[in-house]
């Protein structure tokens, strides 16, 4: 497979945070952008915390770029671990780049509509409410023919229950940006709370992350430790998922994981508004709906991609001895 | 007036709009920064190409023409059925030679308003013709633009009137009622111009008669386009002739005194099929809620007509230029 030129659209976010580190520790994946949204956090904080980890990633080449600090229309809901906020300097360490001055949604319409003109077309990881994505699709109409697919964390079929009783987060907190983004002309290739929750990262997994991954690593595993995402009475063994990877994992290794084509829809309004249907007997629908991981993989495809981390620190420290 | 009123006219461009625009760039009051058409009435394609040659026929080609959203936030689009296939009913305008500006209107409405919310420039009054897709979808991207606008003066809604378009809803809010939503939250202090106000002038053809006669070198085109205008409905509208939606608009910004108005809550409604784009007004502080909008309850008819046949008469004055 040839890279992908990727824009990531984020609400950091933890497991927004592994993504990120992922994606920029990862050859295959060109990233040409990282686009902020009010989600897990406000706007201020998903944006303070991606510049945090583009910054400790050593990446100032990539754009961080502010987004949407309020859904299309429905009142805001933040994040189970909203209290996060900003991450704190103890956690994560110093060294933040600054966010550039273009807009979210003004630069993934920019992107999208050059690669359209060029045939090289973008992919965009979309791993927040869907809020900047929708509005970039409604700012022209060559933006969609310039995205090859979206891949998204979101949605819930049969693992629902997580932040409401009948919606995963993601499309709860957006879900008019969600149906623009499902009805419009683009693939979209869907990772459910049904496919992330299969994979749950123990303690011994966070030790690896911070043993073998740098400063970067360590930061993660602080995050990781400090907002603890494990439920063993949910999910009958220790450990906690990290949803957000599996869309760059996705990209990386396909072949970790199997889905159904189906379409989609989102409840936009009422008292299930946010809540996602599918069809899985529509066998042409543009939606690939993603239902099993090889759990074993994805966790070593991503903590091996942030031992990068650790090895650009020792090759700096190394070259920094003779200055 | 000491200074001009810088204005953006954001519009759908239309047979009223056409007429609210002439009546505007005949006006030294306003300073037109823009014109940023969107999907509405026609097309994007359409209300774009018209936007041009309006500013070609009255005589300001120097005025940015921005192209707005191709489509309304989450509803499928529809469109005006009093316009004709063009937009312009039967009048055949010239090729536009101006050209569209590259810059969006949702970038044109960020750059302008952001740059009034930063105090680096007077703030600016929207007049909303068309659909507020446009408005919507910056007031999302750049929330701080709010503090750039000074009003927004707009042609939509009915509150005791029925709809245009529907049972409940008049075009503009039933084309893009989640827009219109997403306006009617923000805060802004805002004029509405609702069916209310606009089936209270009716442009009868006697009126049309006398635009014709007045006009200058514009007369034949405003002539045809009030004469396509004419509903021939008298048993919904009292009496023949068009209501003078758009123009409204205009004479709000120049003639505030022959408008009456009171302030109300006004919610849209975008989840009912039934009444979808409803207005809906809070009259007597029953939803809780403070008043987030003006709504023009009275309208000197005979003023306004008298006022707008004194206002195209100026393209008589400045002769056949």
């Amino acid at each position: 497979m040839t890279g992908h030129r990727i824009i990531i659209d984020t609400d950091p976010g933890v497991d927004d945070a592994a993504a990120i580190l992922m994606a920029l520790a990862s050859p295959e994946i060109d990233v040409l952008g990282i686009t902020t949204v009010a989600g897990n956090v406000p706007l201020n904080a998903a944006l303070a915390n991606a510049c945090r980890i583009v910054g400790i990633a050593g990446r100032p080449d990539v754009p961080v770029m502010a987004g949407a600090q309020d859904p299309l229309l429905r009142d805001q809901v933040l994040g189970k671990y909203a209290l996060i906020g900003a991450f704190p300097e103890r956690l994560v360490g110093r060294g933040a780049v600054e966010p550039a001055a273009e807009r979210a949604a003004g630069f993934i319409a920019r992107q999208a509509r050059e690669a359209a003109r060029t045939g090289c077309a973008i992919t965009i990881c979309a791993i927040g409410p869907l809020t900047n994505i929708a509005l970039a699709l409604r700012l022209h109409p060559e933006v969609s023919q310039g995205i090859a697919r979206i891949v998204c964390m979101g949605g819930a079929f049969t693992a629902l229950g997580h932040r409401v009783p009948w919606a995963e987060f993601n499309i709860y907190a957006d879900p008019h940006a969600a149906q623009i983004v499902f009805s419009s002309d683009v693939p979209v290739v869907l990772f459910p709370l049904d496919v992330t929750m299969q994979a749950l990262f123990d303690a011994a997994h966070v030790a690896h992350i911070r043993d073998t991954g740098g400063e970067a690593g360590t930061a993660l595993a602080n995050l990781l430790s400090e907002y603890d995402r494990s439920d063993p009475v949910r999910y009958g063994r220790p450990g906690g998922p990290l949803h957000d990877p599996m869309t760059i994992a996705w990209l990386i290794a396909p072949d970790l994981f199997e889905g159904r084509r189906a379409t989609i829809g989102v409840q936009v309004d009422g008292q299930t508004s946010g809540h996602t249907y599918a069809d899985f007997t529509d066998h042409d629908a543009r939606t690939t709906v993603m239902r099993q991981v090889d759990e074993a993989g994805y966790i070593t495809l991503l903590t091996e991609r942030l031992t990068h981390y650790g090895t650009v620190a020792a090759l700096s420290h190394r070259g920094s001895k003779g200055k | 007036m000491d200074t001009t009123l810088p204005v953006i006219f954001d519009c759908d461009p239309g047979i009223d709009d056409t007429i609210a625009l002439l009546g505007a760039f005949v006006s030294p009051e306003l300073d037109i920064l823009a014109i940023t058409p969107v999907c509405g009435n026609q097309p994007l394609d359409k209300t774009l190409r018209n936007a041009l040659q309006i500013c070609e026929l009255g005589g300001r080609p120097e005025i940015p023409v921005h192209p707005g959203c191709h489509r309304p936030l989450c509803r499928e689009p529809i469109h005006g059925q009093f316009h004709g296939s063009t937009g312009l009913g039967n009048t055949v305008l010239p090729e536009p030679r101006k050209q569209a500006e590259p810059t969006s209107a949702v970038e044109c409405l960020i750059d302008h308003l952001g740059r009034a919310a930063r105090g680096a420039a007077p703030k600016v009054t929207l007049c909303c013709l068309g659909p507020l897709t446009n408005v919507a979808m910056a007031l999302r991207m750049a929330p701080e633009i709010a503090g750039g606008i000074a009003r927004i003066v707009m042609m939509g809604g009915a509150f005791r009137e029925p709809g245009n378009r529907s049972m409940t809803s008049e075009f503009n809010m039933l084309a893009d009622p989640h827009a219109a939503r997403i306006v009617f939250s923000a805060g802004l202090p805002m004029t509405v111009l609702g069916l209310d106000a606009t089936h209270q002038v009716m442009l009868l053809p006697e009126h049309v008669n006398a635009f014709a006669r007045s006009s200058g070198p514009i007369s034949r085109t405003v002539a045809e386009l009030m004469a396509f205008w004419d509903r021939n409905d008298a048993r919904r509208y009292g009496s023949r002739g068009g209501p003078l939606h758009d123009p409204l608009v205009t004479v709000w910004l120049l003639r505030p005194d022959l408008f009456q108005s009171s302030p109300a809550r006004v919610f849209v409604e975008t989840e009912s099929p039934l009444c979808l784009g409803q207005t809906v007004a809070d009259w007597f502080g029953k939803s809780g809620e403070p008043a987030n909008a003006d709504i023009v309850t009275h309208v000197d008819a005979q003023g306004v007509i008298d006022f707008y046949l004194h206002l195209l008469a100026r393209y008589a004055r400045r002769g056949a230029a």
